[in-house]
């Protein structure tokens, strides 16, 4: 307590103290200022009020680092100070929006001027505050990294082409990723350097693709606006200056006009204000219903943007000379003033009320000539409830001019109501596509439509349209178009009934199995190796060598396929004997031996360190994984099961290695009590950042 | 097989991804999802196998027995998921802040009900008064 006292002494520490105190009449100044051009300029273009907003934020600390400058620059300033102080203080509670805590040293400083005011205590408060809020703001920054990482997948190659085409529209330089995420409920974007665009997942697929387009527009225009430093900027801000009111408001000014921003932006790319406000509407049915319903009580922001988008071809707005002069001109008076302001209040108590009476001479109000001290604090007030005034005015005109457009001849009352299921209901609900084309979907085309062709077939309705897709659909593949075959048709059909003529199994129609899947996909292998009966099979080498027993299966190799490259094998192994081959990418899935009493174990295992001993007194079964074998970062998760030959699980069982990486003998050793038998082990062992090491192995407990 | 746990435990890091990449695909391959995941990252196909076996061993996944063998689906909508990991400590601490550092097209605050049909009148009316 004592360092405290003792620190609280410095004269950093009172000139801080001081700052913060003036800073709740300069705050409330500067904000009444915004206030007062923004109510003036009510038709102000969403880009001027940004901007103006901005320069208002960027003030606020401005006029603080000033006033702690001059008042720790000269410490008679300090000690002279409280004599000044009078006016904040009556402002404050005039205005009674500061917190009243600063406000009370301030008033006690009057009574008490001195070296030792206590009005230097206000700092370690302030200080716990910033450190806070900061605190508070870098949480949030871990936070929000973390979720462009957790739970993303990057979008579907379609979207990011058509993502790539929007951000050039927008003459984009940096490249952006498009990612899908599961735990975000909206569109954001995150990120300074490589900043990315997540969107949750189903939006993508759950809306229609130019009402997706609009969106990713919106946001891409974040991006190029560099909104997110500017919004980190803003916290900044906000966390230093905290404590006071205004600098809250100025922000959400700031927040609500960026947005207002950015919908421009749409506007100007897409010409379609009606459209993009259903887009926004849709989205946010999109979200599903709130929860809590107690947050939702202060007034939408939502109501007032699409309020706003809608009115903007109507009202004609006067864009001229003045229009593009008045930002500067205003921004010059406010930057001015308060500077003027703060200089010549420092200096001379007097004049500096008729120094910041041009500053508030926009708002129109008749100055009194007299340079009392009061006058300033007079001038701010009405000039906040002004600006308050006006507010209600304009929100007054904007409701009254929707109602007039809703009083317009009513007509189309049909198409109005499909128009709103279509944005209250999300696409799943929409009733199916009628058979026959279902049919084409998820049979004929299943292996060979992309998701996007796929997307676009979902959404349309009528027969003539979906007769038109698949004309469409076939005439893109044509190889030779302008003729009257289509071979790519013809050969996708013929590979069809061949599948179904070689490929059926006992349950399955010959296009649904694997088999079918690959050869429809990829066409006939240009080799087949086919062991229809199984039997003794001799191991390649690099896969253990030696002679085993297999199940029925085929090897079919393609010289390249396009998307996995050149010389790939596939293998179709029959385990169940049914004549369903499944495609495997295991080679040793078509061993038989594990599954056959006896044979075991010598064949079976693919690495000698991984052992299972069977006690023979006792019937326990105890494998040891060598965890020495696996490289990668602790801790090693090993996860396991025991089957019976009948595929049945007996135990299962996951466990947690925190062994050192160095260790040369380090293993896991496990033991299961087992009824006699014959069973099959399967272990995995995955680490952080390599693939998992896989261990398998039949043995019989006697 | 022998039945599935009654809630599926909390998704790990790498269990959440694949969850992603089925709700955004549907019901996938392992070969799908495979690919998804390696246009973000590499990742071995074993390693993507591997998981997808444990996780429908956890019950977070289901193997679709009625169509082809390896088309795996999610066993709980996404909203369940969400709700799962709002329990996690860095999300309940900060996720306020980190909505208020990220910019989107929406507010973090949802719209009401009566907000969204007050909206779609708007739109409606307006379309009224155009025509």
């Amino acid at each position: 307590m004592n360092t405290l006292a003792h620190w609280v002494e410095a004269p950093i520490a009172k000139a801080l103290g001081w700052t913060l105190i003036h800073f709740v009449w300069e705050g409330v100044l500067i904000a009444a200022l915004l206030a007062a051009v923004l109510a003036l300029r009510g038709t102000a273009s969403a880009r001027f009020r940004y901007v103006l907003a901005c320069v208002a934020m960027l003030a606020m600390p401005a006029a603080f680092g000033v006033t702690l400058a001059r008042l720790w620059q000269s410490p008679a300033g300090v000690a002279r100070a409280p004599g000044n102080a009078r006016r904040p203080g009556g402002a404050v509670l005039s205005l009674s929006q500061a917190p009243a805590v600063p406000a009370q040293p301030a008033m006690a400083s009057l009574a008490k001027p001195g070296p030792e005011s206590p009005v230097a205590w206000v700092v370690p408060f302030w200080m716990l505050g910033v450190f806070a809020f900061h605190v508070r703001m870098l949480g949030g920054w871990v936070a929000a990294q973390r979720l462009r990482r957790v739970g993303v997948c990057r979008a579907p190659d379609a979207w990011q082409r058509r993502f790539q085409g929007l951000g050039e529209r927008l003459c984009l330089t940096r490249p952006v990723a498009l990612l899908e995420s599961c735990l975000g409920e909206v569109p954001v974007v995150i990120g300074l350097l490589r900043p990315v665009v997540l969107v949750p997942v189903g939006m993508l697929a759950g809306l229609p693709v130019e009402q997706v387009e609009w969106i990713l527009i919106h946001e891409l225009a974040h991006i190029r606006r560099h909104d997110y430093l500017v919004n980190l900027l803003q916290s900044f801000i906000e966390g230093l200056l905290f404590y006071h009111p205004s600098v809250w408001w100025v922000s959400e000014v700031i927040r609500a006009e960026r947005e207002n921003c950015c919908d421009d932006v749409v506007v100007a790319v897409n010409g379609d204000a009606r459209g993009y406000a259903a887009a926004l509407a849709a989205l946010e049915a999109h979200r599903g219903p709130v929860p809590e319903p107690a947050l939702a009580a202060t007034g939408g922001s939502l109501m007032r943007r699409i309020r706003r988008l809608l009115q903007q071809p109507e009202g004609p707005r006067a864009e001229g000379l003045r229009a593009t002069l008045a930002p500067l001109f205003m921004a010059g008076i406010l930057l001015v003033s308060v500077v003027a302001a703060l200089s010549a209040w420092q200096t001379k108590p007097v004049p500096a009320s008729g120094a910041a009476r041009p500053a508030a001479a926009p708002a129109t109000l008749e100055t009194p000539r007299q340079a009392a001290p009061q006058a300033a604090q007079q001038e701010t007030e009405p000039a906040a409830g002004d600006a308050q005034n006006s507010d209600d005015q304009t929100g007054d005109q904007s409701s009254s001019t929707a109602t007039q457009s809703g009083n317009g001849t009513k007509q189309a009352p049909e198409k109005l109501k499909l128009l709103a299921q279509q944005i209250a209901q999300p696409r799943s609900f929409q009733p199916e596509i009628e058979t026959p084309y279902r049919k084409w979907l998820n049979e004929d085309v299943a292996y060979i439509i992309t998701d996007e062709e796929r997307a676009a077939f979902k959404r349309l309705t009528t027969d003539p349209e979906l007769e038109r897709f698949i004309e469409q659909f076939w005439l893109r593949r044509d190889p030779t178009p302008g003729t009257a075959e289509n071979e790519f048709k013809e050969e996708h059909y013929r590979r069809i009934a061949y599948a179904n003529d070689h490929f059926a199994s006992n349950d399955l129609p010959g296009w649904k199995t694997d088999r079918g899947r690959i050869y429809i996909s990829y066409g006939p292998p240009d080799e087949k190796d086919s062991h229809p009966a199984g039997g003794t099979y001799q191991r390649p080498t690099e896969q253990g060598g030696g002679t085993t027993s297999v199940f029925p299966f085929e090897q079919w190799r393609y010289r390249y396929i396009k998307g996995m490259g050149n010389d790939v094998t596939i293998e179709f192994v029959d385990s169940t004997m049914s004549g369903e081959y499944r495609m495997t990418m295991d080679p040793s899935d078509k061993d038989a031996l594990p599954y056959v009493r006896g044979a075991a174990p010598a064949v079976a295992t693919t690495d000698k360190l991984f052992h299972v001993g069977v006690s023979r007194t006792t019937g326990m079964a105890t494998i040891t994984v060598p965890l020495f074998a696996v490289s990668g970062q602790r801790p090693l998760n090993i996860y396991g099961t025991i089957t019976t030959l009948g595929g049945r699980i007996v135990t299962r069982f996951e466990e947690t290695s925190y062994e050192e990486s160095g260790l040369q003998d380090a293993v896991f050793q496990k033991s299961f009590p087992l009824a006699a038998g014959s069973y099959s082990i399967e272990v995995t062992v995955s680490a952080n950042g390599v693939a998992p090491m896989i261990w398998n192995k039949a043995f019989e407990v006697k | 097989m022998p039945e599935k746990p009654e809630t599926p435990p909390r998704p790990t890091d790498g269990e959440l991804e694949i969850l992603t990449v089925l709700w955004s695909r549907g019901p996938s391959t392992v070969r799908e999802v495979h690919e998804a995941i390696t246009r973000r990252k590499p990742a071995q196909y074993t390693t993507v196998l591997k998981l997808l076996q444990i996780m429908a061993d956890k019950g977070l996944v289901r193997r679709n027995a009625e169509m082809r063998a390896h088309v795996y689906q999610a066993s709980r909508p996404k909203e369940w998921t969400q709700r799962q990991l709002a329990g996690d400590l860095l999300q309940r601490a900060f996720g306020g802040s980190a909505k208020s550092l990220i910019v989107g097209a929406l507010a973090a605050r949802k719209t009401t009900r009566e907000e969204l049909a007050e909206v779609r009148q708007l739109l409606d009316e307006y379309e009224k008064g155009t025509k």
